[in-house]
């Protein structure tokens, strides 16, 4: 493997600097921008936190784990600084998952189904230089109080990566996904998910487009009911010239569901040529389900095209009428739309088994 | 089959638009409405058809001797009767011949009849696009989605054909044709056309009717049926115009 990738796994954060951090930026809180939607009431304080930590002040961190025996023991202090900060990154580090490390060799094929602990779990792929990747991400049929998982991504130059869930409806009370992407030049990450959880979740990435070219094309379906609540977290970095990438999240909500989606895109200096775009539609289905969208832009660089979008409506009442003056029950009608609108979501994409996948679970 | 006593409609802001309409059609009858712009004639295949911009403020629409605005729209529809708008919406997404299936087996359910099976319908449709002189593309597409306006048309005369109404509304469905498509499509009429069955036309041309001899002509001004005649109306319309009618 390249230095580049083996520096990728070396800097990952270790168990010891996980919780170190973690005790740094202390539980999530609605006033941190990173959390500002999110129920974070829910969330219970994990005990390496220390106990009295939550009502500690997080801008002194030494103060607080001092007070209880596992902190006595904790070798924070040996442990280098990082600067990761999403708590949800942090967790299943900080909670000893083990790395599953797969490295994909460069020009290799392959599809993987990967499935997830449904507690703790961190995966890392390093991918190789034009490696075509398929990786369906699929659950366990075990679930815990709360599942915490994180993905570490390094695709190398000119790869293809497909990473795809459609996974049913989930019950687990609170799901963190993290992914932390990493780009070379002219890598293209197309990543598409369906999600129908019952309960609380959020899903966080990170990416990096590092090389000249690299493309991350996102597109999301959030088909919600009940008291389901869904937050997404992106933040896109654009760290090299005429990179691409592409933002497209769409809800359909019943019920008291809420979603939200927090999409952050950031263009660094002399990154000509880049292209951005960020479209969110959703469609609330009754009174009490809602949508929260907050798009950021960090533009260094003039030659910059990024483009946002927020639509939020119902069902459209013409094609509704249409439908149901040709016979059709309203209900059918109903599914006809949503179902059309979620195709939608996913008909961009090429031929592959994600498509195929995403398509046929709608 | 199809009586309309006294129809009154308005709009949302209290306007009323459609001020008495009587109307009464037997089988195997083709009735013409002809009006000027902004008489009412789109209003009152609306207002028949259930389209929640309208309400009723008084008089009946009965098919076969039921109450039609009693229905739900869906039940309009399955009990007989076919609207086609001025103006056909655009589904993207939804395919034409998965909708075209989908409203097919909805009157078969109504009625109490078993789904229609794949091949029965493939078979069907394609008689019926074959009538119409449709492209295979058609089955492709979404919904009127990108459709021109004379293709959006061809599009309603094969829902039409394949849902084969009692009694069918067409409004304007002869504006954005040329001349071939309005052969296609008047012939398409003509065929699904038959004794048992009975058409509204609304048209402001001539042309059409030479096509589809219409029994009766009817003037709708104001939101009133004016004056009711032959074949011969049309051509003294077309000739005329409007402002020869006295206004009762
Ligand atoms: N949904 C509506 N909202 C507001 N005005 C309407 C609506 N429908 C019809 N109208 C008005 O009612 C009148 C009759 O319209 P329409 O039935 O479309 O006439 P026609 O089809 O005879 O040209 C017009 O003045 C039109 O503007
Ligand atoms: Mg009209």
């Amino acid at each position: 493997m390249s230095t580049a990738t083996s520096e990728f796994i070396q800097n990952l954060p270790t168990a010891e600097q996980a919780i170190a951090r973690l005790r740094e930026i202390g539980m999530p809180k609605r006033n941190n921008e990173l959390w500002s939607f999110f129920p974070v009431a829910k969330i219970p304080t994990p005990e390496f936190m220390g106990t009295d930590f939550a009502a500690s002040s997080a801008a002194n961190p030494a103060a607080a784990p001092a007070a209880n025996e596992t902190a006595a023991q904790s070798p924070a202090e040996n442990a280098p600084a990082i600067k990761e900060s999403d708590f949800a990154a942090l967790l299943p580090i900080a909670n000893n998952a083990r790395p599953m490390i797969r490295e994909i060799a460069d020009g290799a094929d392959e599809m993987a189904m990967l499935k997830c602990n449904n507690d703790f779990g961190h995966t890392v792929l390093d991918i190789g230089k034009g490696a075509k990747v398929s990786l369906e991400i699929l659950d366990n049929k075990v679930t815990h109080d709360i599942a915490a998982e994180r993905f570490d991504i390094n695709v190398g130059e000119n790869a293809d990566v497909e990473i795809f869930f459609a996974n049913p409806a989930c019950d687990l009370p609170l799901r963190f996904r993290h992914f932390n992407i990493n780009q070379a030049a002219g890598a293209n990450v197309r990543f598409s998910s369906i999600c129908k959880d019952t309960a609380i979740g959020r899903i966080s990435i990170e990416c990096h487009l590092k090389g000249e070219g690299a493309n991350f094309d996102y597109r999301s379906l959030h088909i919600l009911d009940g008291e389901a609540s869904q937050h997404s977290r992106l933040t896109i970095y654009h760290e090299a010239p005429r990179t691409v990438s592409t933002q497209l999240a769409r809800n359909l909500l019943s019920g008291s569901a809420r979603v939200s989606y927090d999409g952050s895109v950031i263009v660094g200096y002399d990154c000509t040529g880049v292209n951005s775009s960020q479209l969110v539609n959703t469609i609330l289905m009754s009174e009490d389900a809602s949508v929260s969208v907050k798009p950021v832009l960090k533009i260094y660089h003039d030659d910059v095209e990024c483009t946002h979008g927020n639509t939020v409506g119902e069902l459209d009442a013409e094609q509704m009428f249409y439908l149901v003056s040709r016979g059709i029950p309203k209900k059918a009608a109903q599914e006809m739309l949503m179902r059309s609108f979620a195709q939608e979501t996913f008909l961009p994409l090429p031929d592959s088994p994600a498509k195929k996948r995403l398509m046929s679970s709608l | 089959m199809l009586s309309i006593k006294n129809l009154k409609a308005s709009i949302e802001d209290g306007t009323q638009i459609l001020k008495g309409i009587n109307l009464e059609v037997k089988p195997g009858e083709v009735h013409a409405i002809m009006g000027p712009n902004g008489s009412g004639k789109s209003t009152l295949s609306k207002v028949i058809a259930g389209h929640p911009a309208y309400h009723v403020d008084g008089g009946s629409v009965e098919l076969d001797g039921k109450n039609l605005l009693e229905m739900e729209i869906n039940e309009r529809a399955n009990s007989g009767l076919f609207i086609s708008t001025q103006y056909p919406t655009e589904i993207p997404g939804v395919n034409n011949v998965e909708f075209l299936k989908m409203a097919l087996n909805s009157k078969r359910a109504f009625l109490g009849q078993p789904e229609m099976s794949d091949e029965d319908f493939k078979k069907l449709c394609e008689e019926k696009m074959n009538l119409l002189e449709m492209d295979e593309r058609y089955r492709e597409r979404g919904v009127n989605d990108g459709m021109s306006g004379g293709e959006k048309k061809r599009n309603e005369i094969l829902q039409m054909a394949i849902l084969d109404p009692k009694v069918s509304f067409l409004d304007e469905t002869d504006s954005g044709l040329d001349i071939d498509a309005l052969r296609i499509v008047a012939n398409g009429i003509n065929h699904i056309m038959s004794p048992e069955k009975a058409v509204i036309l609304v048209t402001h041309y001539q042309r059409l009717l030479d096509y589809i001899k219409p029994t009766y002509v009817h003037v709708l001004r104001h939101g009133k049926i004016i004056l009711s005649g032959g074949p011969e109306l049309a051509l003294k319309l077309e000739d005329q115009g409007y402002d020869w009618i006295e206004e009762a």
